[in-house]
């Protein structure tokens, strides 16, 4: 893999994370009672987290300028180690056997695939 | 025996849905690529970045109302596909080429997704966490 495809591909990976942690904020608010149905949604961790998602759409936006169309769906799927993480480390999830062979898949095949990028 | 059947009909046009509304999804990541491919805030990457939201924004509905007639298991083990649409576009609009390697390591993530959305269905907890993380994102995901 080119080292310019590598460059890309950690922008769009960047992106998957800030979306995760985007979606987590939103978990969270969710999670918390609010005094109105405007208080929902204008406040600043729900603001916080869109301005996040809208970051992370044009960073996957400016890393398809060089990786296929194929990658970013398949990068996309780290979204699930991310996921994972803060669901332990902050919803105090448990970690099961099975999850974590699944998160070992995601990775092996991200590296299976990246070794048939010319 | 009756209504199970009728339950699983019930399912299998919730399915279908599902899927269409994966590949409309999948067109997210169109809009995304050809928008890459315009200068940045030209009218033409207005429209495609407009279309990607857009294409989020109707997702993020239409699976809201998904996830109320399907398991939410399920929903999400049936989300992998978007990898072979991704692969599909690619080759049929963008010229990408396919090898093995590409092949085999998009079978292996897919089988991997599958089974983290297969993976924690008796924790209410967690489906609940996965479903805010992909709504709007990824469920509107990028």
């Amino acid at each position: 893999m080119s080292p310019i495809i590598c460059c890309f591909a950690a922008l769009n990976l960047l992106g998957v994370f800030i979306s995760s942690v985007s979606q987590v904020m939103l978990k969270k608010s969710a999670s918390k009672e609010h005094s109105s149905v405007i208080k929902e949604y204008a406040n600043p961790a729900v603001m916080g987290a869109y301005v996040l998602f809208l970051a992370s759409t044009l960073l996957s936006v400016f890393a398809y300028k060089v990786i296929p169309l194929s990658m970013g769906a398949i990068l996309d799927a780290t979204g699930y180690i991310y996921i994972t993480l803060f669901g332990v480390l902050i919803f105090r999830e448990k970690l099961n056997k099975r999850r974590v062979a699944a998160l070992a898949l995601i990775l092996i095949g991200i590296v299976v695939y990246s070794m048939g990028l010319g | 025996m009756e209504s199970e059947r009728r339950k699983l009909g019930g399912n299998t046009k919730a399915i279908l849905l599902l899927h269409i509304l994966l590949v409309f999804y999948s067109l997210c990541s169109i809009c995304a690529k050809l928008a890459a491919e315009q200068q940045f805030m030209s009218c033409g990457f207005i429209l495609y970045y407009g279309g990607m939201i857009a294409v989020l924004g109707v997702y993020a509905i239409g699976w809201q109302q998904v996830i109320k007639r399907l398991p939410l298991t399920l929903a999400y083990a049936n989300r992998a596909v978007t990898i072979v649409w991704g692969v599909v576009w690619g080759c049929l609009f963008f010229g990408e080429t396919l090898t093995v390697p590409k092949l085999v390591g998009a079978a292996i993530v897919l089988v991997g997704v599958v089974l983290y959305a297969t993976s924690g269905s008796q924790d209410e907890g967690e489906d609940d966490l996965h479903d805010g993380c992909f709504e709007a994102s990824k469920g509107a995901s990028e």
